[in-house]
């Protein structure tokens, strides 16, 4: 008996060698998004930034601390392409390397919320029941909290600085993540494919990493990059009232809050770290809105 | 004798909803020999999917559950076994091909990726060599391997569901389990899909469970037939003795209501009635309230399953001796 059902015929295959090519979804979408003109234009300004952060000390025409007590508060010139603030430090060598430490609390944080906040959506989603019931009660009691203001108060607790900067931005955008995440898997755990998936014979685990995720990644993508926006902004929120990076260290937001005193008298100060800030939140959501386009398979042409 | 394949004794499944109990399936039993195909037909809501579901035990719980019952394949009883293990038995020894093929395949990843995913889960193959399976299985039911790298999307219904169906015998499976596979096609796209099922089964020996309510389908594929009424079986049969001595009402009445070629009537003739709500199943005899030859005893006694002749089972008072000859010693007319 046990020998008989052992007997498996094999499949009559063609004799050709038909081959699937293993393509690349990623060059795909990359061809989409190639399309999207403004999508384009928001990702040169996001490399463009990412370069000028790598680059920074060849870059920068001053050292970013470099103090110039003559020469303070000067109007944009040839020297300073940018001006000077209230101690003569160069604003344009300052914004440059501000740019390291924006991107690099805006790509930590959002990370380390995209990948905790995924995983509590995911369970919470995929299983149910009181599981779902305890780790969205959880989210339900951070969100409660207006997100500045968790951020705020987690700083306070731990301090200010560039770690304790992310971790509190991080937290403070868990449970949006934990949401959509969650919000997603629920309306795929039902789809047919799932099931389709679990009668070949595909673990828990192997069905919520293959088949949820993968199909709820569009929204967590363009949340994702929306919410490096929002870390950015956040992260120059909490320096400028003095909780996040202390001076002198090049940071956006602390630069408006020391420039904001001189805005009459020199607009510069407050400006242009206010422009880079602006540019990089807007390009992060124009970019982001295209990679949602780019990514989604049902909306290819 | 033909070897049995899988053995479903007395299943039975039941749904909570909104604190009802709804029985969906009651101590059905049934077995397939290898090689052969069955057909389970019925109306919307007789039980048939919930069947399929169970014996590969899929069924959602909560709302549902397996009440009692067994299903013996290869030794063992599937209903008892650890989810580990009936993971190796789902779409390695048992597969099944989905009624929509528009919303069973997954939408992100290419459908060469999702049969060699079933290879790959299964066999010690490495990735590559799943795809290369893949691609040749594509062929088999006439798909160009080229195709493989492309996405659900860009196929048609028909395409999709012999995607479908490769992605169901990718590992050779003992056992196909068909639920309603043509139902989202067109008809000429339904022969087709129908005739590469039926070839790929006879070449590859794999027995079928065929869920559907045509009975022109029934009658092209399967070898034997069980009729499901509001989660029971009433009848059961060979192809020829259901189609050739329709017994129990309920199926003289699916058949009644085809139309026929030869025949000019202005109507069907329809089994009057609706099937009961599945919370409230009639006391008796489920299809009493809308059987024409009702008697006393069918409101009041369930039926047992009634041997006619070979493997023929039906399950209706009128067959039944005991009951038939009570009427008669008592002098009431019976009325068949």
């Amino acid at each position: 008996m046990s020998t008989n059902t052992q007997v498996s015929n094999e499949l009559p295959l063609p004799a050709a060698k038909p081959r699937i090519k293993k393509k690349n979804p990623y060059i795909d979408i990359w061809y989409r998004l190639l399309k999207n003109k403004l999508a384009v234009v928001s990702l040169g300004v996001l490399v463009l930034l990412v370069l000028t952060a790598l680059l920074a000390d060849v870059i920068a025409p001053y050292p970013a601390n470099e103090q110039n007590l003559t020469n303070i508060l000067q109007a944009p010139n040839a020297l300073h392409w940018l001006g000077t603030d209230a101690y003569g430090r160069d604003i344009l060598s300052r914004i440059i390397y501000g740019s390291r430490i924006s991107l690099q609390v805006g790509f930590v944080a959002v990370t380390f919320s995209v990948t905790l906040g995924g995983i509590i959506g995911a369970i919470a989603g995929f299983y149910g029941g009181s599981t779902d019931n305890i780790l969205m009660r959880f989210m339900d009691i951070l969100l409660a909290i207006p997100g500045i203001l968790l951020a705020i108060a987690i700083v306070n607790v731990l301090g200010p600085g560039l770690v304790n900067v992310m971790i509190a931005v991080g937290i403070a955008s868990l449970p949006t993540y934990a949401r959509i995440v969650r919000a997603s898997v629920l309306s795929i755990r039902d789809q047919e494919f799932v099931e389709a998936s679990r009668a070949i014979g595909e673990s828990n685990f192997s069905i919520i990493r293959r088949n949820v995720l993968p199909n709820c990644l569009a929204p967590i993508i363009v949340q994702a990059t929306l919410g490096v926006a929002w870390a950015i902004l956040s992260a120059a929120g909490l320096s400028f009232i003095g909780l996040g990076l202390q001076p002198p260290t090049p940071e956006w937001g602390a630069m408006l809050s020391e420039g904001r005193q001189y805005i009459y008298e020199a607009y510069w100060v407050t400006t242009f770290p206010g422009i880079a800030i602006a540019l990089v939140v807007l390009a992060l959501n124009i970019f982001g809105d295209g990679l949602r386009d780019a990514m989604d398979p049902r909306l290819k042409q | 004798m033909k070897e049995v394949l899988i053995e479903v004794k007395d299943l039975s499944v039941q749904y909570t909803s909104e604190g009802k109990e709804i029985k969906a399936v009651n101590n059905i039993s049934f077995q397939v020999n290898k090689g052969e195909t069955l057909g389970i037909v019925g109306e919307t809501g007789a039980g048939k999917t919930t069947t399929a579901l169970a014996i590969m035990r899929l069924i959602q719980t909560p709302p549902g559950k397996i009440r009692n019952g067994s299903v013996q394949f290869d030794g063992k009883d599937l209903l008892q076994e650890k989810e580990s293990v009936l993971r190796k038995v789902r779409g390695n020894k048992i597969s099944m091909i989905f009624q929509d093929p528009m919303t069973s395949l997954n939408p992100v990843y290419t459908v060469g990726d999702q049969i060699a995913e079933v290879i790959w889960l299964h066999e010690k193959v490495s990735k590559t060599e799943a795809r290369k399976k893949a691609g040749s299985i594509l062929e088999l039911v006439g798909i160009p391997a080229e195709r493989g790298s492309e996405y659900p999307h860009e196929f048609s219904g028909g395409m999709k569901q012999r995607v479908g169906i490769a992605i169901a015998l990718a590992c050779n499976p003992q056992l196909l389990i068909a639920d309603e596979p043509t139902t989202a096609l067109d008809v000429t796209i339904q022969a087709q899909v129908l005739r590469l099922m039926t070839n790929l089964k006879e070449k590859l020996n794999t027995s079928m469970i065929l869920i559907t309510h045509d009975l022109g389908v029934v009658s092209e594929v399967c070898d034997k037939v069980a009729i499901m009424y509001a989660g029971e079986i009433v009848e059961y049969g060979t192809l020829e003795e259901i189609f050739r001595n329709p017994s129990h009402p309920y199926t003289q009445g699916l058949f009644n209501s085809i139309p026929n070629m030869n025949k000019k009537v202005r109507r069907l003739t329809p089994i009057v009635g609706l099937m009961p709500d599945p919370t409230e199943i009639p006391s008796g005899c489920s299809f009493h309230p809308r059987c024409p030859k009702a008697m006393k005893e069918c409101k009041s006694m369930k039926p047992g399953n009634i041997q006619l002749n070979g493997e023929h089972k039906v399950s209706c008072h009128l067959f039944d001796e005991t009951v038939v000859r009570g009427r008669v010693e008592t002098n009431e007319p019976s009325t068949p």
